[in-house]
């Protein structure tokens, strides 16, 4: 029988989508690039996830997990034709335990869903990346996403402590536990990253963060990227870790505004948005001192929200940035890399001229307190070698970066996007380890093929065996 | 002129596919599947529009799964103007590829609601029906039928209506006095010619005016709804203001301008009696009713809420009338009405009234204002004996006189 005979007797013809039309609406995510699905399965539970990883390998065909598809690397998008499944179906808050700060929920919950059920208890899921009122927990755990409120909690991995995880040959394995520091190898760790190239998590046992009992976020505004990003060292350098501290140049302030009317400064070069949480008498004092190291960097203003509908307004700003950018060209690429905070003014300069040079529209809106940046080129695809040209740009972009000390990606993940730049932070030696890893997981391949590790990623193969051989 | 509504390349490029529109669709939310959420009919009219994929009854079905209740152009941080592009492709594929159903579904929209003979006929058989008390013989499919207020059996039109002017009118209006709105809610408009003329307006509803078109626009009769946009634009010539007290239709009314030649001379002037009401509460033309502050649950109709982003003015009136408003879907997720979608799609439509009753019933108040007739009836249908639907304008002109 064929792949979709298969899937449809045991899904029901309902949840298997063939037809061409139904396909193409699942060939891309958020990002740009494009990838072609055999079939897609909308699963509600794991024994059907599991059921269609081994009809598929049972027909040879690869397996692709997406979630929302709100990812910006092409995680979820197909390399190769492969069979998409569809964990949002799996939406399913399991298991709120309030004492423990803990839940059990499915892949498909999307993360703001989950703080908004945890809301009467006064907790809250941390990691916020900005798409998370659309993006699922599962392709949160999938990328290890970030968020502006992971410079003081951390990413993902600081929030996840097991996972229900579907194996490569359909079987269902538990990973990771309540207990802290579980006993043997860290493979919850392993798991949380690896954009679906080891096998498909289906349940995810999070963390859950209690509400600050004080919170103040502010606005500040300068008229140059360079007074910001002293701002930013400034504010770390005196030993404050905010909640957040993010930063908007002047085009992303104007994007965003036109959807919003927030009133951003729209004059100003730069805008930080910083937020202190904590108790009232530390937030007042920290709040006091951030203001006063961003008026001696030279901060033309600083706006401090009045209210939770005001906080509320100025983050809805901010994580509506990336969708906003349609308002300037109806293509954006974007890059994800990370630089040391005490290099972010020259990086930004550098990338600001790679942008002037090769006469790209640019707009920048990152997570300035941990130096993750997100250079985002807009652009029309349909202008003849445009798209080329923005790639060229961005890859320059990244090597500005990696060159300063930095890294690759912050938190949107490898996927197809930065898989032939991985050679730039890693040794052959380091990506041989990492495909052995991988084929721990995954002897046969199956799993999000083509993703995260660059092509020919174990051609140390032949020289390790030869070093085996003559090492007594 | 002709209609311009697309879908048109820039329209299409308008979209980045960012999919923060995914949690505001509610067929989405009901399905997790991106050929049901605006993401995918945006890539999927895209496809057609550049003749890759060729309409067939999969791209159909896709369209006409659409609520068309237009949350995802409130959330659309680019402004893609979904409504209109939804009404645009399903207008050309009306042309391309025209089926039975098609046919038979414009003809009633786009011709047979117009004709107030027909109406006036269904509403004395509905009147009949409901005093006989056979109407939970009726299928599923008519559930409707069910949420509809007790008709008359005699039913009267507020068209051709000129009320007295006040000694100096604050200004003229013309009630949008609508199709079934007319027939079957005769108490909202006469709600809502007390208001006016208590604020000092002159209130006419003009007898050359036809249906909005709004459902006929949704359903694809681009030439009639065009026709009957352009009959309208003539009929309410010279008025200071057009005043729909039904959000679906006030929302059309806004959208006239890429509808016909001087339609947007109607759409600047238009306001929906919420909004209208509650700013003349706010200058004081209107007073504020002392009440005992019963609790009152708001519905947000999608046409209110996020095709005309109004928000404040349904609670304010409330307030007026004495009443402490509750929230009930901090989302305002679609009712599952959606004009004639209840019809259509009764599975979706069942599916989404039982998730607006289960927020009605967690919040509360046994009470529930709605601002569109067709939320009215779907919640009416879902809630049940015990609830009270009614239109915030009926609950204020209510306190006025009591």
């Amino acid at each position: 029988m064929a792949l979709v005979d298969d899937l449809r007797s045991t899904l029901g013809s309902d949840r298997v989508h063939s037809h061409p039309l139904e396909l193409l609406v699942y060939d891309k995510d958020a990002g740009v690039t494009r990838g072609e699905a055999v079939a897609v399965v909308l699963p509600e539970t794991t024994q059907e996830v599991a059921a269609c990883v081994r009809i598929a390998a049972s027909h040879g065909v690869p397996v692709v997990a997406r979630g929302a598809g709100t990812g910006l690397a092409g995680g979820s998008v197909p390399a190769e034709p492969a069979l998409l499944v569809v964990l949002t179906r799996l939406n399913e808050i399991w298991e709120i335990d309030e004492y423990a700060r803990t839940a059990w929920v499915g892949a498909g919950v999307l993360n703001l869903d989950l703080s908004r059920a945890t809301e009467h208890l006064g907790l809250h899921y941390a990691p916020d990346p900005s798409s998370q009122a659309a993006c699922t927990v599962g392709g949160n755990v999938g990328t290890n996403a970030g968020g502006p409120h992971c410079l003081a909690e951390g990413t993902t991995v600081a929030h996840i402590l097991g996972v229900e995880f579907v194996t490569s040959d359909g079987d269902v394995v538990m990973l990771g536990s309540k207990a802290p520091d579980p006993p043997g190898l860290d493979l919850r760790g392993v798991v949380v990253g690896s954009e679906g190239t080891l096998g498909i998590v289906t349940k995810v046992l999070v963390k859950l963060t209690e509400n600050p009992p004080a919170v103040r976020t502010l606005l500040l505004t300068f008229d140059s990227i360079q007074a910001a990003a002293a701002t930013v060292s400034g504010v770390i350098a005196a030993g404050i870790v905010p909640a957040a501290l993010e930063m908007m140049d002047q085009p992303m302030v104007v994007a965003v505004e036109g959807f919003i009317g927030a009133g951003l400064p729209v004059e100003a070069a730069a805008v930080l948005l910083a937020e202190l949480v904590g108790l009232e008498e530390g937030v007042v004092a920290e709040a006091s001192v951030v203001e006063r190291i961003a008026n001696e960097a030279g901060a033309t203003s600083v706006r401090v929200a009045a209210d939770d509908a005001e906080r509320a307004v100025l983050w809805k700003a901010r994580k509506n940035a990336f969708g906003a950018v349609a308002q300037a060209a109806p293509d954006y690429y974007l890059h994800d890399t990370v630089v040391p905070r005490t290099k972010l003014a020259e990086v930004m300069t550098e990338i600001y001229e790679i942008g002037r040079r090769n006469n790209i529209q640019m707009l920048n809106v990152f997570h300035a307190g941990d130096g993750n940046l997100h250079p985002l080129v807009a652009y029309d695809a349909r202008e003849p070698g445009m798209s080329e040209k923005v790639r060229a740009a961005a890859e320059e972009m990244v090597r500005v970066s990696v060159a300063a000390g930095g890294s690759l990606t912050g938190e949107h993940g490898v996927g197809l996007e930065k898989r032939e730049l991985m050679g730039l932070v890693f040794e052959p030696i380091d990506l041989d380890a990492q495909a052995r890893l991988r084929e721990a997981f995954d002897p046969h391949g199956r799993m999000n093929p083509g993703k995260v590790l660059p092509t020919g990623a174990r051609c140390f193969d032949f020289d390790l065996a030869g070093k085996k051989e003559v090492s007594p | 002129m002709e209609p311009s509504l697309g879908p048109t390349q820039a329209q299409l490029d308008s979209c980045v596919t960012c999919g923060l529109c995914l949690p505001h669709c509610p067929t989405f939310r009901l399905t997790g599947d991106e050929a049901a959420s605006p993401r995918g009919r945006l890539m999927a009219m895209g496809a057609i529009t550049q003749g890759t994929i060729a309409p067939d009854e999969v791209y159909a079905g896709m369209l006409s799964f659409c609520l068309q209740c237009r949350a995802c152009e409130a959330a659309c941080p680019s402004f893609v103007p979904f409504g209109q592009m939804m009404e645009g492709a399903r207008a050309r594929l009306a042309e391309v590829r025209p089926t039975t159903t098609g046919r038979v579904r414009r003809l009633l929209v786009g011709k047979l609601l117009n004709m107030k003979w027909l109406l006036a006929l269904v509403t004395s058989g509905v009147g009949l029906v409901q005093r006989v008390g056979i109407m939970r013989l009726l299928p599923r499919r008519m559930r409707l039928a069910r949420g509809l207020r007790r008709q008359r059996v005699f039913p009267h039109s507020a068209v051709g209506v000129h009320d007295l002017a006040p000694a100096v009118p604050a200004g003229s209006v013309a009630l949008l006095a609508g199709c079934v709105m007319d027939q079957w809610f005769p108490a909202v408009h006469d709600a809502t010619r007390g208001v006016l003329s208590m604020g000092g307006f002159k209130v006419d509803s003009p007898e050359t005016q036809r249906c909005c078109g709004a459902l006929a626009a949704h359903e694809g009769a681009e030439r009639d709804a065009a026709r009957m946009a352009e009959r309208n634009v003539a009929a309410f010539q010279g008025y200071d203001y057009i005043v729909s007290d039904a959000a679906g239709c006030s929302a059309h009314l806004k959208d006239y301008g890429h509808w016909v030649e001087g339609g947007e001379s109607v759409a600047t002037r238009t306001r929906d009696i919420t909004e209208f009401v509650a700013e003349l509460i706010d200058s004081g033309q209107l007073p504020e009713v002392k009440g005992n502050g019963d609790e009152v649950a708001i519905h947000d109709p999608c046409h209110l809420r996020h095709a005309q982003r109004i928000f404040d003015a349904p609670r304010k009136i409330v307030r007026a009338a004495g009443y402490t408003p509750v929230e009930i879907d901090p989302d305002g997720l679609c009712c599952g009405a959606a004009g004639l979608y209840m019809v259509y799609e009764p599975d979706t439509a069942e599916a989404l009234g039982e998730a607006k009753r289960e927020q009605v019933e967690s919040a509360g108040p046994t009470t529930v204002v709605s601002a569109n007739p067709g939320c009215e009836i779907q919640l009416r249908a879902h809630l049940g004996r015990g609830y009270r639907v009614l239109h915030p304008i009926e609950l204020y002109w209510e306190a006025l006189n009591r």
